[in-house]
């Protein structure tokens, strides 16, 4: 409470003393011969020109420390896909003529304000218009936009008609955080529904035993809902519960039966899904994205509750996951995490950022730690209180890494659906956070 | 003419509150989006704190926002957001639309045409009145318990329609709706207004070729807005009944923490789209205004006509055209056939054309001026200079490939501050500054105003190109705190650098505020033709009167630009003077 009391008095305090400054300006004004604020002084002017020239340059300045700072990608480095290196390219391309123009014409704004200012005895060119002028800063501008459009909309149509069939990755993303599916020696995924999801199955993956499961579930529930139902009732049929209480059981009720309803209606359908209940044989959920170098890869990504948007910041990769709809990305990584680690620019700039980094642990009474380059998945798609930490380690390693990693990482189970001895633990907690 | 000056005795409701006068509408538009303007601008600085510094405790912002939204003097991350999404809102709709069309739509359709008011006075008042509503409603969001709308300013769904997934979704996104749907009432009814008067009240000799391009730039953004507002309020009414109704237009296989919900068969998608659609104008709708007002004041600042003034009509009606059919440029990834976003590409780029003539026209209407340095000048001049900079940033967004490594990061907030915020906030304090003496027959201090334009226009610059920086180096925008991610350690004093310019920048606004109030009631007193400016407007008394000229209308006789024109006395030939004998027009 005191401190809003000193904050108003100051702020009162504050603007009185401003009028009494303005009240003591205007008596000066008034002393000077000064009779309107209209009219601006020869000296005024010569002053804001000048100032134009003085703000030009320490503008221009500024975008050039920024460039020479933070330019070359701001630690994002060379593109680790290949397609991120066409849109790299394709970037710098546009840089080299942006760059130019921004320059050139802040130039002549900022220089043409400075040297046209007003003085009494010169005399402004009366100039109304210039066809031809004009058509040259029409037909330029879109002669050199047409180069900009081809080139984009080639680099556009590569990444996104890539044909090359990839190795299948899904990415399910939910508040706040990722759930990885690697698809397996067959190479496709087991179908999902949301219908099915639930606290042991994360995905809603549908095979046979899963099926049954929800099932088991749905019925526990229900009559668990109806045994508390009957047993709050009293001889003339009345609800011994509040009646919001009791709406609300028996809405969940219904959606129970609802939900049980659609999925024998249009899942559990298996003369038509034998082969979606085997697909799903050998899929595996893990913790962490582990990817081989130089393998083409097809990204499918689905969302559980609302819109995320999985960005792969080293990959130039992204794309939203949509409730209700599946959303792909193909791309194939070129450089593994121990070579980008090894890159003396990447060390360099990871010495920095540790430095940085414990600094900052080091105030805020945080035991201080190494940090290394990792590539990394978040989230770009404001999705509620956790959006800032969605984060998902992604790690690029040889061929051989990757079978010692799919084989025998203690941390990182098989999770399959044929097998049942694997371990569901670790999902279960992600899946009910 | 229709009616002849009115002189009978108002009381103060119907001279202050309930005016049906243009005037005194322009003035409740304008302190309405000054209020609002300040509340915008300081979420801003606040939530800027947390981003500076995050892991300090700022007292000051739990006694500004309660305890719970900072406890300890911590930001909440829900509330984080629920300041970004009504900073975005404020600002976007409230100050940037309502604000700058309302207030000069109103105050200069009527004068510059030579009208005696505005087509329907009533509905004028009305509209004013719903503006007045949806703020009110909106501002009152902040003062809930859980909190306003917080799922950005484009409040996508699902995460928009269930307080499950945010606190804010609950009764602040319900204000949210409500407010935006009597703003866009509000909008429409002052737009229809807008256009009738331009098409039918003009006084005798002005043709539309001989309008001022602030009247251009206030028609086709009235025609916009009519177009496109209509669509955000069917996006809206969709979004009401999916909340409340349980239809489920943009809902689809969802999974919360209860279980599946019903929902099936919608698509976020389509909102997106009908969002967008309105989007993408309202761009167009903030810019072209400021433009439109830069053009009138760097003519009459620089004593010499605009440079190609059918050029600068054509290529607003190009822009205007061309914002319809570019709003696919937000969704690019949003999983939409890859096709389509290629159509995008090329018709966004397009826009490009017409803005590259807009800027050259500018430059070379100051070359070989002779530039008088007021301070509505000067906020033109840094007007075109942002228009110019964001511009070319929005080159590499509007090319669906780069959009890949650049969409939603930082990169698109700096773009979009520069080239829609920036120019068109400096383009409305062009205007405060350039027709503050029309409004209040006071002058506002120059030197104040001065002063106020250099400190804005360095530390808009230094808030948001750093920002393009941060978006190159991969930091999404709207997070609550980039420290989870050590690759983004380095930019933690790009970030202090960054707050401490918005800090500065948004308390010089003061300076402003000071000016402004106190010349209203302090300031000395105007002469009729300050500027010795050409446009009708500078005919008509100081003082305001009812049907704004005394007597007859003015004829035209000239196009508003006859400045340093050969053969002629003074550096100005007003529009109602009519032409020597073997004169030519332009």
């Amino acid at each position: 409470m005191e401190i809003k009391f000193i904050i108003i008095i100051t702020v009162a305090l504050f603007f009185i003393a401003l009028v009494q400054l303005m009240k003591i300006y205007d008596l000066a004004a008034k002393v000077r011969g000064e009779k309107s604020q209209e009219k601006v002084s020869r000296s005024e002017n010569m002053l804001m020109a000048n100032l134009m020239l003085v703000f030009m340059v320490v503008f221009f300045g500024f975008v050039i420390w920024l460039i020479s700072k933070y330019g070359s990608n701001s630690g994002l480095y060379t593109s680790a896909t290949i397609h991120g290196r066409d849109i790299d390219e394709l970037l710098m391309f546009n840089w080299w003529i942006i760059l130019p123009v921004f320059f050139i014409t802040n130039t002549l704004l900022f220089g043409f304000s400075w040297k046209y200012y007003h003085r009494e005895e010169r005399t402004a060119l009366y100039y109304p218009h210039n066809n031809k002028l004009e058509a040259v800063w029409t037909i330029v501008p879109a002669i050199v936009l047409a180069f900009i459009v081809i080139y984009g909309l080639m680099t556009w149509n590569k990444i996104m008609y890539n044909q090359e069939k990839g190795e299948i990755v899904e990415v399910y993303g939910y508040q706040f955080g990722w759930i990885v599916r690697y698809s397996g020696v067959d190479n496709t995924l087991g179908k999902a529904d949301y219908k099915m999801v639930s606290a042991t199955n994360p995905l809603g993956v549908i095979t046979e035993s899963t099926i049954k499961d929800t099932y088991l579930e749905i019925d526990q529930r229900v009559n668990d809902i109806d045994s508390i139902l009957s047993n709050n009732i009293n001889g003339d049929g009345e609800y011994l519960l509040p009646e919001s209480k009791v709406d609300k059981l028996q809405e969940e009720l219904d959606r129970h039966k609802r939900r049980k309803y659609r999925i024998e209606a249009s899942i559990d359908r298996k003369e038509n899904n034998v082969n979606v209940y085997e697909s799903s044989n050998d899929d595996i959920i893990v913790q962490e994205i582990h990817l081989v170098k130089d393998q083409p890869y097809t990204f499918k990504f689905r969302s559980k509750d609302v819109i995320h948007c999985p960005w792969f910041p080293h990959f130039r990769a992204q794309i939203n996951a949509v409730p209700g709809m599946e959303t792909s990305f193909a791309l194939t990584p070129t450089i593994t995490t121990a070579e980008m680690r090894a890159d003396p620019d990447v060390q360099k700039h990871w010495e920095n950022i540790n430095v940085i980094h414990n600094e900052r642990k080091r105030r805020i009474g945080e035991e201080e730690e190494r940090v290394l380059f990792d590539y990394v998945l978040m989230c770009n798609k404001i999705c509620g209180a956790g959006h800032s930490n969605m984060q998902l380690k992604v790690i690029v390693e040889t061929q051989e890494e990757f079978n010692n990693w799919i084989e025998n990482n203690g941390d990182n189970k098989r999770l399959t659906f044929s097998g049942q001895e694997v371990s569901w633990s670790k999902t279960k907690e992600q899946a009910s956070l | 003419m229709a009616h002849d000056t009115h002189h009978h005795k108002e009381s103060f409701i119907t001279k202050y509150l309930f005016s049906q006068d243009h005037k005194m509408i322009a003035k409740q538009y304008l302190l309405t989006a000054i209020f609002m303007g300040a509340i915008g601008i300081t979420l801003s600085a606040l939530f800027r704190m947390k981003l500076g510094w995050p892991d300090e405790r700022f007292p000051l912002l739990e006694s500004i926002l309660g305890s719970d939204a900072a406890p300890d003097g911590l930001l909440d991350s829900n509330w984080y957001l629920g300041l970004v999404t009504l900073h975005g809102t404020i600002m976007v709709f409230f100050v940037l639309t309502g604000g700058l069309s309302g207030t000069f739509s109103n105050l200069l359709i009527p004068l510059q045409v030579g009208a005696r008011d505005m087509a329907s006075g009533l509905l004028n008042m009305i509209a004013y009145w719903l503006f007045f509503l949806s703020s009110v409603l909106m501002a009152a969001s902040l003062f809930i318990e859980t909190g306003p709308a917080m799922a950005g300013w484009t409040v996508y769904p699902p995460l928009s329609v269930l307080a499950e997934f945010q606190p804010g979704s609950g009764l602040g996104m319900t204000l949210w709706l409500l407010s935006m749907t009597v703003f866009i009432a509000s909008s429409l009814i002052g737009g229809i207004n807008y256009i009738v008067t331009i098409l039918n009240l003009r006084t005798k000799g002005m043709t539309m070729t001989r309008l001022p391009l602030t009247i251009w730039a206030f028609f086709i953004t009235a025609i916009l807005g009519v177009l496109s507002f209509p669509v955000l309020l069917s996006a809206a009414v969709l979004l009401l009944m999916d909340r409340g109704f349980g239809t489920s237009f943009y809902m689809s296989d969802i999974v919360t923490s209860s279980g599946a919900l019903d929902a099936t068969g919608g698509s976020p998608i389509l909102y997106e789209h009908l969002f967008w659609f309105l989007g993408h104008p309202e761009v167009y709708i903030i810019l072209l205004p400021a433009l439109g007002m830069t053009s009138e004041i760097i003519s009459t600042c620089s004593r010499k006509p605009i440079f190609g003034y059918r050029a600068m009509i054509g290529s607003m009606l190009a822009i205007g055209f061309l914002s319809f059919i570019v709003w696919g440029h937000h969704m690019f990834l949003t999983g939409m056939n890859p096709f389509l976003g290629g159509v995008f590409t090329f018709t966004t780029l397009l826009i490009a054309i017409p803005s590259a003539v807009k800027a050259f026209n500018y430059i070379t209407t100051i070359w070989k001026g002779n530039v008088i340095m007021t301070p509505a000048m000067l906020f033109c001049i840094g007007s075109v200079s942002t228009f110019i900079s964001g511009g070319l940033t929005g080159i590499i967004l509007a090319d669906s490939a780069l959009d890949i490594s650049q969409h939603d990061t930082y990169f698109v907030v700096g773009h979009f501050h520069i080239v829609m915020g920036m120019t068109a906030i400096l383009g409305m304090f062009a205007g405060i500054y350039h027709w503050f003496p029309k409004m209040y027959g006071k002058s506002m201090n120059k030197r104040m105003g001065m002063v106020h334009f250099w400190i804005t226009i360095v530390c808009g610059y230094g808030v948001f190109l750093p920002m393009h920086f941060l978006g190159e180096g991969g930091l999404p925008r709207r997070y609550y705190e980039n420290t989870n991610f050590p690759m983004f350690d380095h930019f933690l004093d790009l970030n202090i650098m960054i707050s401490i310019f918005a800090s500065v920048g948004v308390i010089a606004q003061v300076i402003f505020f000071f000016n402004f109030f106190y010349s209203i009631f302090r300031g000395p007193k105007s002469s009729q033709n300050p500027w010795n400016a050409n446009s009708l407007e500078w005919t008509t008394p100081v003082e305001h009167v009812h049907g704004n000229w005394i007597g007859e209308i003015p004829t035209v006789h000239r196009w508003p630009y006859d400045y340093s024109k050969p053969g002629k006395d003074t550096d100005f030939v007003p529009q109602h003077i009519p032409l020597d004998d073997n004169e030519e027009e332009h």
